[in-house]
């Protein structure tokens, strides 16, 4: 199995490594606060989605997220940054920060590589 | 008023709220066909008396006002006292393309009357939320319905998934529109996955079992991803 996080991938249902090749928008629905090691898991399995152009996290208590950036968002920035360097849509990839509360800024530190690869991260608000 | 184009009759009509539609009903002769279409575009059956009710009081001809019919929705009939009531009122609903099904008891003879054609050939729109019946009654359906197109199951009931088994091939129509598969519903992933259906819209609970399977086999031709609970 090919997985950029060995040290975090869930073995329980092992996927073979997918190609998306379609696929345009994601959107992760958080609810326990950092993304879950299914969550790794399944996009770990998603080794390439050249089309993608969004990606959507929503979740209601964005100020628990770690500080400083650690945990399974390390895992989440390099998926990121690896799809955000093959991504052949116009304009790049972007990730959307959903349900923050108003007027709470995007830490300057969050998802650094992914931001270093050209990624672009956005709020609603 | 006789002088006013159709086209402005029927546009002030759909700007109407529903409870106006009677009324709106009673204006002219030409005001009378588009409001009893608005009025019967979509329909609830909340009990058994009003599936009745619908059985005696509204003329079953099929080019007549039920072909107005487009979404009907059954909720909370927990039995049927006729088992073959659901198939006879499907069946006399020649336009439906959408179908709701909240807390409610779909007998055993229904993926039959589907399959046989005689129930269903239009709907595209299947809404599943608590159907009583069995696994396998719940995938026959699912399988029957010729020109499906959208999923949405949010939960099923707790002891409808029953155990995990086979189930025939999804054949040529495989790819549908979308899916949403959300809460109690994991055995029905896990069988259509085993089915082979594949999908352009995915909305998936992480836990459900089934989720990896389904993304799989839709790798090609989903073009939206929905995680939720992740």
């Amino acid at each position: 199995m090919l997985t950029d996080f060995p040290d975090r991938f869930v073995q329980e249902n092992p996927c073979r490594t997918l190609s998306l090749p379609a696929l345009t928008t994601l959107d992760l629905n958080l609810q326990n606060g950092d993304p879950s090691p299914h969550l790794i898991n399944i996009l770990s399995s998603i080794s390439s989605a050249p089309a993608l152009g969004s990606v959507t996290f929503r979740h209601d208590k964005w100020s628990n997220i770690n500080q400083p950036f650690q945990g399974p968002w390390i895992d989440v920035d390099r998926w990121l940054t690896r799809v955000a360097q093959r991504a052949r849509v116009r304009g790049g990839l972007y990730v959307m920060l959903q349900w923050l509360p108003k007027g709470m800024p995007v830490w300057g530190g969050f998802l650094p590589d992914f931001r270093r690869a050209g990624g672009q991260v956005k709020t609603d608000v | 008023m006789n002088s006013l184009p159709q086209e402005l009759i029927d546009a002030t009509i759909d700007r109407l709220p529903r409870p106006s539609l009677l009324s709106s009903s009673l204006v002219a002769k030409r005001w009378r066909q588009r409001s009893q279409q608005r009025a019967l575009e979509r329909i609830k059956f909340l009990s058994k008396a009003q599936v009745n009710r619908w059985c005696t009081d509204f003329p079953q001809d099929p080019e007549g006002i039920i072909s107005y019919v487009r979404v009907a929705r059954f909720q909370e009939i927990f039995s049927w006292d006729d088992p073959a009531l659901f198939g006879h009122v499907l069946k006399s609903l020649c336009s439906l393309t959408g179908l709701c099904v909240s807390w409610t008891k779909i007998p055993i003879e229904l993926p039959g009357q589907i399959s046989r054609g005689e129930i269903g050939k239009g709907i595209t729109v299947l809404h599943l939320h608590y159907a009583f019946c069995t696994l396998a009654t719940t995938m026959s359906i699912i399988l029957s319905f010729p020109n499906l197109e959208v999923l949405y199951i949010p939960d099923s009931e707790d002891g409808s998934e029953g155990p995990l088994q086979s189930y025939p091939a999804a054949s040529q129509r495989a790819l549908l529109d979308s899916l949403k598969l959300w809460g109690n519903s994991g055995g029905i992933g896990k069988a259509l996955a085993e089915s082979g259906f594949m999908f352009r819209r995915l909305s998936l609970d992480v836990g459900l079992l089934g989720v990896e399977q389904l993304v799989t086999l839709s790798c090609e031709t989903v073009m939206e991803l929905e995680l939720n609970g992740v």
